[in-house]
């Protein structure tokens, strides 16, 4: 029976028996550092204020809440193909990735000390997988965000290649997607979510009839990875695993990365265009078929090759505008 | 005098009703006028609906009934599931009620249990109400669900088949009424579930029934304790016991361990040894087993939303009609649970020190379902097995070893602190208190503490049939109860002899080490997965999608 020829359009399941190779254990399952451990060169990773410093939150002992020692966001260095990158990621675990003061000052201090690597090989990688703010320690959490945009952006007019990397389970949203926003290239895994305002708050603030929060399938393919690429939110799609995200990663830091009034300007202009286009349309499956899909509908089953391929036809002349 | 009451009665309810239908068909909008004519105050009806599939539209049309024609209605069906059901005890159209299950208005059923708004016969298993069908709860009007029905009344019930047959059977002849809801009027249906002759109106309905997805559990939500859980079922139970013929619960933990066979259980070298035919509805975790070749049968009590094609394109492994689609049958695969498996697992809410359960809380009516049934040592089972001889040996105490009875197992996985850390372990359960409160001559008690052969946690295995008496089984249930007040209550000298004897069997007695518990174990890890093992076939409801 294993052998059976598939009848529906789904390659096999792959047999893994208790796979544990960090490459290929999906990403969407993985923690913060599992997915470090599959991304970078094998053993290349060394963490900057890790959890034997045991800098904890100010804030959740006020809450009866228990602390991470690494307060859920992981920073250091490492290399990707032999080049040495800066790295952060979030561990979707705790607090659903929530940004908080120490979270927040980790990657900030990241992000300014990317500055001091030579002045060509700028590269720093956001591994997302957060919710937001954390509520417990909103003020600070809110500043955080602030500070990391302004650290982001100085960063990246430095000469620096920030990419964000996306398909944890907490998505990527609120102050996160805001960052995620600032970032010079985005990968992200069709279980990976993009947005600011999350769906159940979308719904629980404007009501049912205009988001249901409950139809998981209308939440993927509005704020989903798929069609996050299909629209050009997101400028590489893996498969979800770290070996498809690292091959991404490798390809993205190649391409030349500028920021500067030119780019801006070209980037509202083309956002300006996309709203003028697609505006109106009231479903994903409506904006996919403008751009130029036959069959809509079937993209959420897609296989991910296949996906690929749609995405090599539909943007063929991508103005870069990042 | 007349020995043809009842018919002369029945066929005045049909002349009663036939001014509101062409022929069978009920003219559109005149399913309550009909219903109006047909029953009389105080008629025992099934309004057909289970953990499954509702009879919603026929449920509507009763609601709306006059209370001044149509009251004091005695119900008698598996469901209490839809709001309606319960309305039409605050409408007082119904009065008394007999049913088995009222999973998602349990609180509500509580509520209105408490405040005395119904009329409470008891609460069933499935087999036990089905049974009262045939003796002393007769339906004199069937309201029930179809997939579609010919001019003549002949009825496809696809897939969901489900209680219909049995409802059918005990009604139509005994010369009730029986009253079909379809999603569409045929000229021909694909395959005929209940004869014409045994139908005497139908309802277009508006919409499909209603079906719940209830044995849909997302992969994604499984934890690394349960799979520890299932590690300890399959090589402390599945495997010393060889057992092939078996019935899971819908719960977390039992998808853990149909997830993990082809994995943990292959590389163990079971394959081909245990968990080859299944009393089961067609839970979309089993997929992966399926597809590597583990499972050679399975019957099912009902269908499950999404699986429809995946089902039919398996008809050596499904029971499967003429028209290529599933068949199912509440009655014959609780029967199948009862007699012809040598297991049962599932989960529960209360465990006590003497192993008696109950998934009933102060707050919470969720009645029994089929549970009791598959979780009973069936004392009329006649033919042997391996296992059910096995665990015979186990239980045996003295006497003539010639007459030894054979065991079924019933084994209770849970983990020792359930949702929001609450103690699954509690020195009395809620289900004493309730059964007082509300007179009903009985605790409601799901499986009895006699009928567990083994208890699961995290903490270990407490064989309950090698324990010598009652202080060996309290202890045995304690030694696994892990940090509840039930569980440091233990007596740590006791609990250490059990374990020596092997009475409990720890994750390190097993060869199991918990950090090998890891969801990289699980043949699938989500519902995309299961999708991908499928070939594309499993078609998963929107709200189990995340992509």
């Amino acid at each position: 029976m294993n052998e059976a020829a598939p009848q529906g359009g789904e390659p096999a399941a792959p047999r893994r028996t208790g796979a544990r190779d960090p490459q290929l254990s999906s990403w969407f399952e993985s923690t913060a550092r599992q997915r470090l451990a599959g991304l970078l060169d094998g053993g290349s990773f060394s963490e900057i204020l890790g959890p034997e410093q045991r800098e904890l939150s100010p804030h959740l002992r006020q809450f009866g809440l228990p602390p991470a020692f690494d307060d859920g966001m992981i920073v250091g260095r490492g290399r990707l193909a032999g080049r040495t990158v800066l790295v952060a990621a979030q561990e979707g675990r705790f607090l659903g990735g929530a940004v908080g003061e120490v979270h927040g000052a980790k990657l900030v201090g990241l992000l300014r000390a990317v500055r001091s690597m030579a002045a060509d090989a700028r590269a720093l990688l956001i591994l997302f997988d957060t919710g937001g703010v954390r509520l417990q320690e909103a003020n600070a959490g809110e500043v955080a965000i602030a500070e990391i945009m302004h650290a982001m952006l100085q960063a990246r007019a430095a000469g620096a290649t920030i990419l964000g990397l996306i398909g944890g389970r907490a998505g990527c949203f609120g102050g996160g997607g805001l960052i995620a926003a600032c970032c010079s290239g985005l990968i992200v895994s069709e279980q990976g979510r993009i947005g600011v305002t999350g769906p159940e708050v979308i719904e629980s603030n404007q009501g049912v009839e205009e988001f249901d929060a409950a139809d998981r399938a209308l939440v993927w393919r509005t704020v989903g990875g798929k069609h996050r690429r299909l629209i050009g939110g997101a400028d590489a799609f893996a498969e979800d695993h770290a070996e498809s995200f690292r091959s991404a990663a490798i390809a993205l830091l190649e391409r030349p990365c500028r920021f500067d009034l030119e780019v801006t300007v070209a980037e509202h202009a083309r956002l300006r265009e996309r709203l003028a286009r697609l505006g109106d349309a009231d479903d994903a499956w409506a904006i996919w078929a403008r751009l130029g899909v036959a069959d809509p509908t079937r993209v959420p089953d897609m296989p991910a090759p296949e996906f690929l391929e749609l995405v090599a036809r539909l943007q063929d002349e991508r103005r870069d505008a990042r | 005098m007349s020995w043809q009451q009842r018919r002369g009665e029945r066929n005045e309810r049909l002349g009663a009703g036939s001014r509101f239908t062409n022929g069978k068909i009920i003219r559109a909008g005149e399913a309550t006028a009909l219903l109006e004519a047909v029953l009389r105050p105080g008629d025992r009806v099934c309004l057909e609906g289970d953990n499954q599939k509702q009879a919603d539209h026929l449920a509507k049309a009763l609601l709306a009934c006059d209370p001044a024609r149509v009251h004091d209605l005695h119900l008698v069906q598996s469901g209490i599931v839809l709001p309606a059901h319960l309305d039409l005890f605050e409408r007082r159209i119904a009065r008394r009620l007999d049913f088995s299950y009222s999973g998602p208005q349990s609180t509500r059923m509580a509520r209105m249990l408490q405040a005395g708004q119904i009329e409470l016969g008891a609460v069933h298993t499935y087999l036990e109400l089905f049974a009262r069908y045939f003796v002393d709860l007769t339906p004199a009007v069937a309201l029930i669900a179809a997939v579609s029905a010919d001019r003549d009344g002949n009825l496809y019930t696809g897939p969901n088949t489900e209680d219909t047959p049995t409802i059918v059977e005990a009604t139509a002849f005994r010369d009730g009424i029986v009253i079909a809801q379809a999603n569409e009027i045929v000229e021909r249906v694909p395959r005929v579930d209940i004869p014409g002759d045994q139908v005497h109106f139908i309802a277009p309905a508006p919409a499909p029934f209603f079906v719940e997805p209830l044995f849909t559990r997302d992969p994604a939500a499984i934890t690394e304790t349960q799979i520890l859980m299932a590690m300890l079922v399959i090589k402390g139970i599945y495997a010393p016991y060889g057992i092939e013929r078996l019935n899971h619960g819908i719960g977390f933990g039992t998808a853990a361990i149909e997830l993990i066979l082809p994995t943990y259980g292959e590389s163990l070298g079971l394959k081909g040894r245990i968990a080859r035919r299944w009393a089961l509805n067609p839970h979309p975790t089993l997929i992966p087993a399926i597809e590597s070749g583990w499972v050679e049968q399975v019957h099912c009590f009902g269908s499950e939303v999404g699986m429809e094609a995946y089902l039919a394109a398996r008809p050596d492994v499904f029971f499967t009609g003429s028209d290529g689609s599933l068949r199912s049958n509440r009655a014959y695969c609780q029967t199948a649970g009862l007699y012809a498996c040598d297991l049962f697992i599932g989960s529960t809410l209360q465990i006590d020190p003497a192993g008696h359960s109950s998934t009933v809380t102060l707050s919470r009516v969720a009645g029994f379902g089929g549970a009791p049934n598959m979780g009973s040592d069936p004392r009329g089972r006649r033919h042997p097995s391996a296992s059910w001889l096995k665990a015979g040996r186990e239980a045996h105490r003295g006497g003539d070893a010639a007459l030894m009875r054979g065991r079924k197992l019933v084994v209770q996985l849970v983990e020792t602190f359930g949702e929001k850390l609450i103690p699954t372990f509690v020195e009395q359960l809620d289900a004493v208190q309730f059964g007082a409160r509300l007179g009903l001559g009985l605790a409601p008690v799901m499986v009895y503490g006699d009928d567990v052969s083994h208890i699961v946690t995290e903490e270990g295995i407490a064989n309950l049939l090698l324990c010598r008496d009652a202080d060996e089984r309290e202890q045995a249930i304690r030694g696994v109860a892990g940090y509840t007040e039930v569980g440091r209550r233990r007596d740590r000298a006791a609990v250490a002899r059990l374990r020596q004897r092997g009475v409990i069997q720890r994750p390190e007695d097993l060869g199991i080490d918990p950090l090998d518990a890891d969801r990289s174990l699980l043949a699938a890890r989500s519902i995309r997965d299961l999708v991908r093992w499928s070939g594309g076939l499993y078609r998963p409801p929107a709200r189990y999608r995340n992509w």
